[in-house]
């Protein structure tokens, strides 16, 4: 897929997902987004970090929300008033509303995740403009070096968990945390002094490949254009449909225009 | 007589707020293949850096003296431009990456030069066959071997068409099929014409074809080096039966060991095990699943089948990447650090003499207040070793332990291990460092195909020894 018509496709992700509150919107497109990286991924590409970072995030939204909530009619049980932040009761209703801001957060970051997962650094560097492109290429260096971390992480804690270092709290995890970072900062360094050494910076560019366009790339253009002239013109209108569980739960309605918005982005799943 | 390629003239360097890298250095370089000779430490890739002005303008500092390249002085002429006339290629492949596939990362100099399509497309194709990559120009970068990935790095300088190759260390990340390739390509390089200036600790393929040396030590250059003395060839293994698994002294042992990451099989082995007091050496290509084996050992990684045990006592482990385990402001405290826990208690009589007699064993007691990340790539390599090593553990796993280091390291290292040997320890160390394990090796084990078998370590061909005496 070409990278303008993928980029542009995140972009209508993004705003059907965050321009309402309503759940279904967003779990349509996380879902559609889950497929086109199933379908789109590079094949040595390992999307079980993509998951795990998404779980981990989403379980922190909702367990904040419903810990410091205390809005709506169904309480689960309650705890002293006294307590600093979680005192209070623990609803039902908090923990949709978490459920909801946590749907958001996932389908965002599913949205924009083939930006990475389908397509080369270059790819993007290459459908950027001109006066973008060498910030651009910095961000591709940038994430080249994400795998190193992942590994780095690994190779501390190891050596650390051999040193004696063992997991007892927030606090201690910066015996792995610091050197991971340090470690980063240097890589990162590295790879400014190798990019500076192969003349990155000294003057008008040209490039190696131009990007190729074809017919399903106009599709994919056209359909998240839609879907974003389509979610602009709901929300003035008043016809998105928001959703709010408070102050008791209630099911989410669905605006038709909205629905088609959320459901044209899937056409990129096509290959 | 033909002007030089670079002239240095009573150069000095001070890296910010630091005592001089380089001190009054006096050096011509000429055309062909230059070797960089020293101890890790000494100033190599400082002196290196002043060639494409990484040095001043990255690193910062201060410069006392002259140097031009190509004519130009290197105190105002950015790296960027000097990269037209200069090509560098960096000890770790991995860092030096900047897009994902081989064609595009070659091509990475050449859009940067502004060079038109056509002819990029020329020069791409001209340095992946030279390199003997072409076969590889549409593969991902991160799929590649690491002798592949070097070749690569070394591929995009050369399409950039520099005068001068300069490369540091580029094979100490590297198994020794990799180093072949790299160290292969770059007497090809001198051989039409290129000039190349090498910083490496390996001699014995490039000295032959050298036409000059500079020997680096504690920042003062000799640019009329002799040729240094070589050591020998490195042994020849040759097979034996399959090992015997657990003993009376055993410190660790395996009973059907499948091992691998993310639950899949790359490692399985019959009964195996380690002695107290013994170095078993693990070999294999990279990738084989050396690290697996020995984070198998230490309990990091479960196996897929079979058991594991170990002998209760204190195991240390080398990762391969020894900034995983320097992170505090001097080498004393990250020693200390260790020895403090293996007390099981923060304060300990004779804590700080301990510490600085594990860094003095590694030549390291003058670094044991400084910042292990301002340190070099080999020392940074004795620093995590002695880190590790304090304190008398009952098993020691060491994963690349001579990455970096120059014959001097590599022989405190030996030392180092014998004495453990000598105290008892069971020693793992996984390389692809022949010499050392002709050296140090009681018993070898190498993986190839996924099984580890034993074979024993020959240290003498016909009857010519192949290898230094063990180190005493």
């Amino acid at each position: 897929m070409n990278a303008r018509a993928l980029i542009v496709w995140s972009l209508a992700g993004l705003v059907v997902a965050l321009s309402t509150t309503n759940p279904i919107y967003r779990a349509l497109i996380a879902l559609i987004a889950v497929n086109v990286l199933r379908t789109w991924s590079r094949s040595e590409q390992d999307l079980g970090f993509l998951v795990r970072a998404i779980a981990f995030t989403t379980a922190g939204a909702v367990l904040l929300n419903v810990a410091v909530g205390h809005l709506g009619d169904t309480a689960l049980f309650t705890l002293p008033g006294g307590w600093p932040v979680i005192g209070g009761p623990w609803t039902v209703e908090s923990i949709a509303y978490g459920c909801d801001a946590a749907l958001g957060l996932a389908a965002a970051v599913l949205v924009v995740a083939p930006l990475s997962y389908v397509l080369e650094p270059n790819e993007l560097v290459d459908a950027l403009p001109k006066f973008l492109e060498r910030a651009g290429i910095v961000v591709a260096a940038a994430l080249n070096l994400v795998p190193g971390i992942g590994r780095s992480f690994g190779q501390v804690r190891d050596a650390q968990t051999m040193r004696g270092w063992r997991p007892t709290g927030l606090r201690s995890w910066s015996e792995v945390i610091v050197p991971v970072a340090i470690t980063a900062v240097e890589g990162s360094l590295e790879l400014a002094e190798a990019m500076e050494s192969r003349a990155f910076g000294s003057g008008p560019r040209t490039r190696y490949a131009p990007s190729r366009w074809t017919a399903r790339d106009s599709v994919v253009l056209g359909v998240s254009l839609a879907a974003i002239a389509i979610t602009l013109w709901a929300r003035a209108a008043g016809l998105a449909v928001d959703w709010f569980p408070y102050p008791a739960l209630s099911v989410p309605a669905v605006s038709p225009a909205m629905l088609v918005a959320a459901l044209l982005p899937a056409v990129a799943i096509w290959r | 007589m033909s002007e030089p390629l670079a002239r240095l003239a009573g150069l000095s360097y001070w890296y910010p707020g630091e005592v001089p890298a380089l001190v009054d250095v006096n050096l011509e370089l000429e055309p062909g293949l230059t070797l960089v000779t020293g101890p890790s430490g000494g100033g190599k890739s400082s002196l290196l850096r002043l060639f494409n002005g990484l040095i001043p303008h990255f690193h910062g500092g201060r410069i006392g003296g002259t140097a031009t390249v190509f004519g130009r002085d290197v105190g105002r002429t950015a790296t960027r431009t000097l990269a037209r006339d200069v090509g560098f290629v960096f000890q770790d492949p991995e860092r030096q990456v900047v897009y994902g596939s081989v064609e595009r990362e070659v091509a990475f100099g050449l859009e940067n030069l502004g060079i038109e399509r056509s002819e990029m497309i020329r020069r791409v194709g001209m340095a992946l066959e030279r390199l003997e990559l072409a076969k590889l120009r549409g593969r991902r970068v991160g799929t590649l071997s690491g002798g592949e990935r070097q070749r690569v790095a070394i591929a995009s300088v050369l399409a950039m068409a520099p005068r001068l190759i300069v490369l540091d260390e580029p094979t100490s990340e590297l198994d020794s099929s990799g180093v072949a390739a790299v160290l292969d390509a770059c007497l090809d390089l001198a051989a039409r014409g290129t000039a190349v200036l090498i910083a490496e600790h390996r001699l014995e393929q490039l000295a032959p074809a050298a036409g000059a040396f500079v020997r680096v030590a504690d920042g003062r250059v000799d640019g009329r080096a002799n040729r240094p003395i070589l050591s020998g060839p490195p042994a020849r293994l040759r097979p034996l039966p399959a090992g015997n698994g657990r003993g009376d002294r055993s410190a660790w042992w395996t009973a059907g060991l499948v091992a691998g990451p993310g639950g899949t099989p790359l490692v399985a082995s019959g009964p195996l095990g380690g002695q107290a007091g013994e170095v078993i050496a693990l070999t294999g290509a990279n990738g084989s699943g050396k690290t697996t084996v020995l984070r198998a050992i230490a309990g990091l990684l479960p196996p897929l089948s079979g058991s594991i045990a170990r002998q209760p006592g204190r195991t240390a482990y080398l990762p391969q990447d020894p900034g995983a385990l320097l992170h505090r402001p001097s080498l004393l405290a990250e020693v200390s650090w260790t020895l403090a826990r293996a007390a099981r208690e923060n304060a300990h009589d004779g804590l700080e003499v301990a510490a600085r007699a594990a860094l003095a064993e590694f030549g390291l007691a003058e670094l044991a207040e400084r910042d292990p990340r301002d340190l070099s790539a080999g020392e940074r390599q004795r620093g995590a070793l002695a880190v590790i090593l304090a304190g008398n553990p009952a098993i020691a796993l060491l994963d690349e332990p001579t990455r970096g280091m120059d014959e001097l390291a590599r022989r405190s290292l030996a030392r180092v291990l014998d004495r453990m040997r000598g105290a008892g320890c069971s020693v793992v160390v996984a390389t692809h460092d022949q010499d050392l394990v002709a050296e140090i090796a009681d018993r070898v084990l190498l993986i190839e195909d996924g099984r580890i078998t034993e074979v024993e370590p020959a240290r003498v061909a016909g009857d010519v020894p192949v290898l230094a005496a063990r180190a005493s």
